[in-house]
Order: C-alpha cells, then structure tokens, then sequence
C-alpha cells in the first residue's frame, strides 16, 4: 500500500528536514542542566504516536481524498510536535517569534483536518457496510475469516447463530439454516488440481453472497460446505431460497466441468449451535449418498 | 554427522515434493511469498527448478509461517495436493497400486522420497493394522501440524482406493479442537483426540482389496522412477528413527545407550551429543517407545500386566505397573480396549 504514496513519504521527510534545519539555525542548544527530561519524555511520547498514526495512514489506506484530509492532518501534527519537542533542547532568541508560531499553528489545524478526514473515514466506513451486507451480521472480527475465501469462518458463525437463536426466540421469529456442499469437490481436486478448486471455492462464495438478502448470512463451514443464516424466515421460504441458488450455480461457468450442489434445509428449533448444525451435517451426508447413489444408476 | 542419518540442516528434500505444494496453498491463503521464504535459504527462483531441495529446519519454518494464516484446513487439504501432487513419481504411483497393502508397503519403502520427519511402527492383530506415527527428527510445536498431515494423506489414499475410509479408526495426541467441522468435512471416519498414540487402525479385510484406481503397467513405471530417483535422494533416516526402531527390534530385551552408540558406529559421548542437538536425551526416546507399545497393546488384546512387562522388557509386573504410570498418570487397567 505504501508504494501509492511514495510522494507522502518524501514530503513527510523533506518538511521535517527542513523544520530541524530551521531550528538549529535560529536557536541555539540549552545548557545541559536545563534541560526537563519529563517534559521531553510527555512529548517525545506524543510525537511518537502522532508518527504511528501517520506510518499506519501510509500503509493501510488506499489513495483518495479521504486519505489526503488524513494524511495532511497527522503531518501537520507531527510537524508542531517535532518542534515542540526541539524546542526543550533549543533556545530561542526572545525577539523571533517565528518558531513560536510555527509550533502552535499547524496543531489545530491539523486536528481540524484530522478530524474532517475522519468524518469522510465514517461515510464510507457506512457504504463498506452495505456492500458487506449478507457477510456478516452483528459482529465484526478480521481474525474470524477465512482466508481463502475471505467469508466468516466456523468459529464466527457458531457466535452468530448463538445469539440470533436467543433472538429469534425472545422476538418468536423463525430462523433457518442452509448447508451447502460441493459434491464430488475432491474429484474434480484431483483432476483440475487444488488451485482450481480453490479458484471454485472462491468463485462460488462470490455468487452465493451476491444472491442473498441483506439480511442473511454466508459463512465457510468447513472444506467444501458453507452456511447460509436466514433470518426471519421460515422453512418454506428457506426451500425456494436453497432452489434458486442451485439454478444460479449455472452462472458459474468452472469450463471444464459443471459441479453441482447439495443443498440442505432446515428451521432451526433447537437451542443449541452445535446441535443444530451437527443435524445439518447429517442432513447434509444423507443428501450426498443419495445423490451419489442417483449417479451411479445405470440410464 | 551419521552415514544414513539426515539432520535438520542436510537437503534432503526435494521442493518439488511438497514445500512448493504449501507456498501455494499459503499464498492462495493470502500470504506473501517473501515473507514466507525471509530468512530460509529457499530463494524464489529455485521454486521453478525440478531439483532445488531444502532443509528440515527450513521446511519447518515454512509450516510455523503458514500456521499463522488461521486457516484449520491447511494439514487436510496439503495432504491432497500432495497426493495428488504431478512431480512425484512416489505418490502419484500410490493411488495405481493393486491393492493397501502393495500401496502403503510401496510408501513405506520410499518414504524419504515424501516425509522423512515421519516415521511408522506396525502391529498387527487378527483384525487390524495399527500404524503409529512417530516424528523422526525433532519437530518441535509443527509435530501436530505433521502428524495431522502425514494422518490425512493416508485417509485420503484409503479414501481413493478402496472408498470404504469410513472403516478406519484415527487417534490423535491432539487435544480436540473447539469445532469438529473440519475433521468431519475431510474424514470420513471418526477421530479420538487426546490419546495416548498418534495411530491410524485399518481393518485387515481394507487390506487386499483391490483398489478401484489400480493400473500395473502404471505402477510398475512410477517405480522405477522412484527407485531413479533414490539414487540422486538416497534413503536416510531421522536419528530418532534409528534409534526408536533399533530398541523395537531389540525387544523385549531393553537395549542400553551403549549398545545403540556402537549399532550406528558412534561413541556414547558422541551419540548423547547428537541427542542432545534434537532436544531429548536417551532414556526419554526409550520411554516414548515403551509408553506407545504398552498403550498399544493394551488396545489391541487383553494382555495381562505380567505379559506386557515381558514383552517390553520389565524384570516384573511392578515395575512395569509403576513405569506405565509415570508415562500416563494412570494404571494400565484403566486404558480401554476397543
């Protein structure tokens, strides 16, 4: 990410070279004694992590305007706080005040700057929410994805069907769950090789998300089976909604070979996550040998 | 260093037999390939050479780093790609053979071609094969990670031959994880956690069936280029292999640290050195030993104390009682049977 803002770094460098020289020109170096090491400890400490801020800006946003308000914002702030702390080993003759203004200006100013990056950092903080719709629900842990496929993971999804089990019963509204597998997933491994199965896996996610309501859920349960949350729904529903992604599986073009899913539903009335999802991996193996038996069949 | 032996700095395996099957799979995870390869001495453009090879203390990093990509499927689905894995004459010759038994001898002959840091002990019942899987050299907080590997590239190779994996029966050292999902998704048949053995426990009648993907002319090929091959990657094994199966093969005669230095042609000083670079020490490595048979027996038949410290080499029952509760915390009337 830094590589998009090689211009910001040298900036960064260019002003702050530029601040020291100044500052060893105008003034002249304390007397050792003088010098309050508590002070220099409180704003060596703040413009330390005004640095952070500005390094962690840098490196993790992607360029646009919200990230120049950002940017420019913590600059200025390390800019005040780098003369700030000069300035405890700097005496300045008492006529200049150049060194004065240059210290205490560009702070609010950054902070207002600062702060209207941020507010443009919630808008689209907002948008990035509605476009994760039908990923996630209430909660929200980076730790918890799968990285392949960059859905919620196991351990994310048994927290989410926790709660909104309690929910849905407080509120007495039906909850269902799909499980989704790829049948014959480690053929088709074997025989296109693991980096188009996991090119499939990720292509599949990508569809499977795209047709759910925003309301619902998609998690990566294990290998090839994934799980669709439907909240407020009932079983009914929650078969035409397991049809109309097995017709849209179509779409996923895998040029060599078409795979096929198996789908399972169910409204989940029991209190437990494991239980409930234990049933669906039952459901869900039933489902499979049936298929399977169905193929085998001779026309 | 020992003729034989490999240590974790000797190259002895091959990139193409596994490690760049894991680069992938980390990379497709999200993970940066210079950051994977910093500090090894695998540098990227030995990836795309047939015949680059690696260390084990290298090929141990690689797996910590791609440990830390939260992904709980990586062990199971490395162990597909290894099987299924184009540049090994080895294990794509494993899936053709006539039956488990021709394919798993065929393995255990060339397992250095694959995964030196594993080795094997047998047992045989009248109704099962018990392999144990033991780490050949030292591999420190990766052993689970290995163990869960090497676990399910033998399910899978069951699962391909014969379809009837559901059969066969897993222990782990492991403790259990907090979800089950991935070991259900990739293991047709159910795993123990927290057991005394790593073991897998294959019914005999799995074990001449032929296998649906046999095709002699094929093995018979894949073979000879795996034997080809041993002359450029010679078999060696892991000291703690050596060792380990030198105080099998003694039983029930208990075998002293000086026998064994002069078996591998060491001085004792020397071979309490080499021990002493992999973390153990002698009378640690013959515990292990011990501990696994006993419990193993104690699965396999009803073994009464005073025949089970006879075939491990106990003067009586006490001590052996006494030992087997220092290995386990418990007696050994309280290890179920099956």
């Amino acid at each position: 990410m830094w590589r998009q803002h090689r211009y910001k770094i040298a900036l960064t460098l260019l002003l702050l070279q530029a601040a020291l020289v100044l500052a060893f020109q105008l003034g002249e170096v304390k007397p050792w004694a003088s010098i309050d090491w508590l002070d220099i400890l409180g704003e060596g400490i703040v413009l330390l992590v005004a640095l952070c801020w500005l390094t962690l800006i840098v490196t993790s946003r992607p360029a646009g305007h919200i990230t120049e308000w950002l940017y420019y914002g913590s600059l200025l702030l390390v800019c005040s706080f780098t003369l700030d702390l000069l300035d405890e080993f700097l005496r300045y003759p008492a006529h200049l005040r150049t060194m004065s203004w240059l210290e205490s200006l560009p702070a609010p100013l950054g902070m207002l700057a600062l702060t209207y990056g941020l507010v443009g950092w919630h808008r689209e903080q907002r948008i990035i929410n509605r476009q994760l719709q039908g990923r996630e629900l209430f909660l929200r842990d980076h730790r918890l994805l799968d990285p392949l496929t960059q859905l919620y993971g196991l351990d994310y999804l048994y927290a989410v069907l926790k709660r909104e089990i309690e929910l849905h019963r407080e509120q007495q509204q039906p909850l269902s769950l799909l499980m989704l597998g790829i049948d014959q997933f480690s053929a088709f491994n074997r025989q296109h090789g693991m980096a188009a199965g996991d090119q499939y896996l990720v292509q599949l996610a990508e569809l499977l998300s795209s047709q759910l309501r925003s309301s619902d859920v998609l998690c990566r349960y294990a290998g090839d089976r994934f799980v669709v949350l439907l909240v407020n729904t009932r079983q009914r529903e929650a078969d035409i909604m397991a049809q109309h992604l097995q017709q849209q599986l179509t779409l996923l073009d895998s040029s060599e070979q078409q795979l096929s899913l198996s789908i399972t539903s169910q409204q989940v009335n029991h209190a437990e996550a494991a239980t409930v999802l234990a049933r669906a991996e039952q459901q869900l193996l039933a489902v499979k040998r049936k298929s399977q038996a169905y193929q085998l069949q001779p026309d | 260093m020992l003729p034989g032996a490999f240590n974790l700095s000797d190259k002895n395996l091959l990139l193409r037999h596994g490690v760049t099957d894991l680069l992938q799979l980390a990379q497709r995870r999200g993970a940066n390939l210079h950051k994977l390869l910093h500090g090894t001495q695998i540098f990227e453009q030995d990836l795309s050479l047939a015949e680059s090879r690696c260390h084990h203390r290298d090929w141990l990093t690689l797996v910590a780093r791609s440990q830390q990509l939260a992904s709980p499927e990586l062990p199971f689905i490395l162990a597909d790609s290894l099987l299924h894995n184009k540049h090994s004459s080895l294990c794509q010759s494993l899936p053709l053979a006539a039956n488990l038994a021709t394919s798993l001898r065929q393995l255990y002959y060339f397992r250095h071609q694959l995964l030196p840091g594993i080795f094997v002990l047998l047992r045989k019942t009248d109704s099962h094969l018990s392999i144990v899987l033991k780490p050949a050299v030292q591999l420190g907080a990766q052993q689970a990670f290995i163990i869960k590997l090497a676990m399910a590239f033998l399910v899978r190779l069951v699962q391909l031959g014969t379809q009837r994996a559901d059969e066969l029966n897993i222990q782990l050292k492991q403790t259990a994880p907090a979800h089950l999902a991935h070991f259900n998704s990739h293991w047709p048949c159910p795993a123990r956690f927290s057991q005394p053995l790593d073991a897998l426990h294959i019914p005999l009648s799995l074990w001449y069936q032929p296998f649906i993907t046999r095709q002699a002319a094929g093995f018979r090929d894949l073979s000879r280029a795996c034997y080809q091959l041993n002359s450029r990657l010679p078999p060696q094994r892991g000291l703690l292999e050596l060792i380990q199966r030198q105080l099998y093969r003694a039983l029930p005669q208990q075998a002293s640290l000086e026998q064994l230095a002069s078996y591998l042609g060491l001085s004792s000083s020397s071979l309490k050195r080499l021990l002493q670079q992999q973390d153990t020490h002698f009378a640690a490595l013959a515990d292990d030993l011990r501990c696994d048979l006993a419990n193993l027996l104690l699965l396999q038949s009803r073994l009464s104390n005073r025949q089970l410290a006879s075939e491990l080499g106990y003067s009586d029952e006490h001590n052996f009682r006494r030992a087997f509760k220092r290995w386990t915390g418990h007696v050994p009337s309280s290890v179920r049977l099956w």
